[in-house]
Order: C-alpha cells, then structure tokens, then sequence
C-alpha cells in the first residue's frame, strides 16, 4: 500500500502529463483558422481532462475499497466494455490508434464490482493507448476460461519489461513506483487496476510477446447466467 | 524540414500548430526518426526524453556519431528536470519544459537553424 506521500507524489507525477497537454492544446487554439481544426482541439482537451478526472477519482476510490464501501454482484460484463469503449474511441483516434472489441464470451454475467471493473478495463485501455505503436488497434478481448471470464486488453508496441511482467506474475502490485520503467508514466493506471482487481478477488497478469504485451483480468462468471439462456 | 520526436501525439501536434508555416514531420519514436534522417536531413529536432524502445540519449548517440548528421541543431522538450549544460555534450543547443513552454519559446528555436 502507497504511504500518503508516495500516493501524493505519485499523483502529481501522472497529473503533470495531461495538464501540461491541455495547456499547450489551449494555445494551439490560438495557431488555427481552421473552424474544424479547433473543433477537434477543443474535443481533445475534453478527452485528456476527463482521462486526467478519472484517475483522480480511482485513487480517491482506492481509500474507499480500503474500508470495503463497495458491492459485489452480478455484472454485464459486455456493456462494461462497450461503455469503455465508446469512452475511449476518439481519444484513440486522435492518437492516431484504434481499440478493437471482441466478444468471445458466452458467459454474460459476472460476479463482480461494475464500477471497479469498468476502471480495470479502462486502465488496461489507457495503458494500452500509451504503450502501442502508431496506426496499430488494441484489442479488448472477452473469453470464457473454464468457470471464469477473462477481459483482456492486447497492446502492439515495445514489450513488457521482465521486471513489470514479474511484478505481475507474483500477483496484484503493491507500488506504482516499481513499474516506472514504461516510459511516461508511473504505472498509476496499472497499480489502480491491481487494487481494484485485488479486492474483487480477481486475479489479474500481463502476457509479454515480442510485438506488445496483454494484460487480463479474470472475474468468475454468474451462475445467475442461466437464468437468461 | 523540421522533425518532431514525442511518443504524445497530440503534443506534437501542438509544437506543429506554432511552427506553421515550417515543413514538420512528427515521429512517436527513436527508431523510425533514424530511419529518415539520411533522406529528410531536417534541419532542426525537437525531442522528447522518455520514448517508447530507445530513448533520447540513445538517438543523440547515434546522430552525434555521424558526420552529415552531427550538426543539426537539436531542441530537448520533456517534463524531466535536465540541466542545458550537461546536454549540451550531446549537442543539445536547448531545453524546453513541457510544464512551462510557450509558443513563443518554440517559434524562437527556429534560430538555431
């Protein structure tokens, strides 16, 4: 668990990205003619505060879970994942990236938190946004395993670093520090996905390939599914 | 040619927007910059620090090695705390901090060209 300094540190750092962002996005309104052009500009500094707002509301949320202020119950998994998607579409495409959705799933209930899994998927998401190359899709993957469903979000990018894909390997991440070796950012999202899986009781990991790297979550699927079937 | 190298795209974009009307190509990363700048030979870099794969030091290395690539004027832009003196050995002529720069400071690299 971060000590309150770390957990301020560690928020300045990943609020400095986007803030610097949305400055220069302000004066490039002033570089333009083009009526499109700022329209775009304007729609791009909505997408990197609301980014920004939303990790500012998982770390508040992380003291929450830590009093166990949350519910565990059935879950949608698939309209989890659209309401991502829609979310994050255009601020991939303004990065010259695309998200891709594939549902593979038969399950479509969950056992789970939908707030906390939707910042999970939307983690996975913006970490891979950043770590994917440009004019690549991410691919949010949704399969059965066994008696669980797993979500998986697959990056083409620079590959994982040994120590992160470790980190993972041993389970939820305990420090946002330790895997700063990405470039650019702290790995805030990631350690929030781990939290936020954690007390879910969710495994989560990364698989490394040479190309990119995938990371998952696995929740157990509802047998409140047979209900609907 | 004017060449941009940061992973953040839309950053990139807005150091475009100040050096209109210069011709600008923007790069995510250290590898595909070194590919084209035999053929481009830009005449001003703007870079990032922290990039995905190599990072800044690495391409630094790799054009101050080379005698048509030497030259070229290079302009760091990263949100790290680095010191213009010491950047220098890598034949950096300035540093911008993101938090920081202004329009103004870009448009004023073009005389380093």
């Amino acid at each position: 668990m971060l000590s309150e300094v770390d957990g301020v540190l560690v928020a300045a750092h990943e609020l400095k990205g986007p803030l610097s962002l949305i400055r220069q996005l302000a004066f490039s309104l002033e570089y333009t003619d083009s009526k499109e052009e700022r329209k775009k500009i304007e729609e791009q500094m909505i997408d990197v505060s609301s980014r920004a707002l939303k990790q500012v509301n998982d770390l508040t949320r992380i003291s929450r879970i830590e009093n166990g202020l949350f519910d565990i119950e059935p879950v949608a998994v698939r309209s989890v994942c659209d309401e991502v998607t829609a979310e994050l579409r255009d601020l991939f495409r303004a990065n010259h990236k695309n998200l891709r959705i594939d549902y593979r799933n038969r399950s479509r209930l969950v056992v789970g938190n939908r707030d906390l899994l939707h910042s999970v998927v939307y983690n996975f998401c913006i970490n891979a946004l950043h770590y994917s190359d440009e004019e690549t899709a991410s691919f949010l993957t949704i399969y059965d395993r066994h008696e669980n469903v797993r979500l998986e979000v697959r990056d083409f990018g620079p590959a994982l670093p040994m120590d992160v894909w470790r980190a993972l390997k041993q389970g939820w991440l305990e420090q946002p520090t330790s895997i700063a070796m990405r470039p650019g950012s702290s790995g805030l999202g990631l350690y929030i996905a781990s939290k936020f899986s954690k007390a879910m009781n969710a495994p989560v990991g990364a698989v490394r390939h040479r190309d990119g790297t995938s990371f998952y979550i696995e929740l157990p699927a509802s047998k409140q599914v047979s209900l609907f079937q | 040619m004017i060449y941009i190298i940061d992973d953040d795209r839309l950053m990139s974009e807005c150091l475009e927007r100040y050096l209109r009307p210069e011709e600008v190509k923007i790069f995510g990363n250290a590898i595909d910059a070194i590919s084209n700048i035999d053929e481009d030979n830009p005449k001003l870099i703007f870079l990032d620090v922290l990039l995905d794969g190599p990072d800044a030091f690495t391409f630094l290395n790799e054009i101050v090695s080379y005698e048509n690539t030497a030259k070229i004027p290079v302009v760091i832009v990263t949100s790290l705390n680095l010191d213009e003196k010491s950047m220098q050995a890598y034949g950096v002529k300035k540093v911008l901090k993101k938090e920081t720069l202004t329009p103004e400071e870009v448009k004023k690299c073009l005389a380093l060209i």
